[in-house]
């Protein structure tokens, strides 16, 4: 995936990156630790490749819809920029149930 | 980091044509498109959208959302408003559409008129009677408010005022992510510290969801009271707070004096500490609760009253704000 921000930044994001920091409710916990991380990554780049379908979500996120795998997660502009900058999505925070 | 990409590009393959075994998800789907595009089309057909919150209950932000609505009203606009408050709906009452239930024609759902021609849309035209609470947990509750937002038959409208029940929780949320274009919040507040702590985190809301906040409403702002006494008597009125306003009868023997029942000021000192417009302020008024009741807001019983012309000034502000503005993000997706 290729972004290009308003100030003229470019990133590009893979497929798999994207989908690994997925901030949904199931996924997300998956990444509190090293382990469940790994299982996580695996499991989905063991997925086929596939383009997505996006969908803008109000003025602060995009969601990402695929045929296989999870489609819950709704990424803010901030944790795509952080996958961008290759920084953790999760900026250091593990997962609380209920926050956003 | 900028605000938002401006160009988001997908390579890869598209996937593959669902088989015929997934027909009803195919159903769904499509179902879902058609709402979509309903939604997408409503963004085109109602020129302003604009969230009333607040953070606190009890604040009459369904007084100040019917008021915004008939203010506009009054000015000949078309406009809507759309009661999102699941738990708790009270517009259709100040609107005089007591007791109506939910007109749907052809999948579509049709609004109510109510005074000065606005249209309205409640969950309260759902309700069996008046006295049935709607148990709903969240994901109910997200179905029921993407169909007021994708089946219902606005036609084109002016503005579109949504009241919201207090918090920042799924209503507005759910708003913010499946409405097109909102042009911003407003946020409804009392002068009191409590309330005023709650609105601090509805303007945190809006900034985190990257919807404009309009500005803030203080409203019960101040009660006037009125009586009659020898020209030129001094009085001495005790104030909350142990104050005492001095007031002096004037030459035909009328005397009046406010009364801040709820403190001063403070929706003004919210509004500059967070760098947010202040609307105005609307005094407070037993009229609206006696209006409400009777379902003739105070802005139709009294079109040239006191609050009438409050109303007029904050509606001033938002339309200078909402009109000189342009919305929508820019983003493109190839």
């Amino acid at each position: 995936m290729h972004l290009t921000w308003a100030d003229g930044t470019e990133h590009e994001v893979t497929y798999d990156d994207l989908r690994h920091a997925c901030p949904c409710a199931n996924c997300g916990p998956q990444r509190n630790d090293d382990e469940t991380s790994l299982i996580l990554r695996r499991s989905v780049e063991g997925l086929p490749r596939e383009k997505p379908t996006v969908r803008p979500v109000g003025n602060y996120a995009l969601a990402f819809e695929w045929s296989t795998g999870c489609s819950s997660g709704i990424h803010r502009f901030e944790r795509i920029w952080r996958i961008g900058e290759r920084q953790d999505p999760d900026n250091g925070k593990s997962y609380v149930h209920g926050a956003w | 980091m900028a605000e938002s990409p401006v160009k988001v590009n997908l390579p890869g393959d598209a996937p593959a044509s669902p088989s015929p075994e997934d027909q009803k998800k195919m159903e769904a789907a499509y179902n879902q498109m058609k709402r979509k595009m309903a939604i997408s089309e409503m963004g085109k057909a109602i020129k302003h959208k604009i969230m009333v919150l607040s953070g606190k209950g009890g604040v009459g932000k369904s007084t100040v959302a019917t008021g915004l609505a008939l203010s506009l009203a009054q000015q000949g606009l078309k406009v809507g408003l759309l009661d999102i408050d699941i738990t708790g709906p009270n517009v259709p009452k100040m609107m005089g559409l007591d007791g109506r239930r939910l007109n749907v024609e052809a999948g579509r759902i049709h609004p109510a008129e109510g005074h000065l021609g606005v249209k309205v849309i409640s969950m309260a035209f759902l309700l069996e009677d008046e006295d049935t609470p709607v148990v709903w947990r969240g994901p109910i509750k997200l179905g029921a408010i993407q169909q007021f937002i994708g089946d219902v038959e606005w036609g084109n409208l002016d503005y579109l005022i949504i009241d919201f029940p207090p918090g920042t929780s799924d209503e507005p949320l759910t708003v913010a992510q499946n409405l097109p274009d909102i042009d911003g919040m407003v946020i409804v507040t009392t002068p009191q510290d409590v309330a005023l702590m709650d609105s601090r985190k509805s303007i945190t809301f809006a900034n985190s969801l990257k919807v404009d906040v309009i500005g803030v409403i203080e409203n019960m702002s101040g009660y006037t009271i009125r009586g009659k006494a020898p020209a030129g008597t001094e009085l001495e009125l005790a104030a909350p707070g142990g104050k005492t306003i001095a007031i002096t009868a004037d030459g035909d023997g009328n005397w009046s004096g406010t009364l801040d029942i709820f403190k001063a000021g403070g929706g003004e000192k919210t509004a500059i500490e967070f760098g947010v417009p202040f609307l105005g302020k609307i005094p407070f008024d037993p009229g609206f609760v006696r209006g409400g009741d009777d379902g003739v807001h105070r802005i139709v019983s009294e079109p040239e009253g006191s609050s009438s012309m409050a109303f007029g000034k904050v509606v001033a502000q938002i339309q200078t704000r909402v009109e000189a503005e342009s919305v929508g993000s820019g983003l493109e997706i190839i």
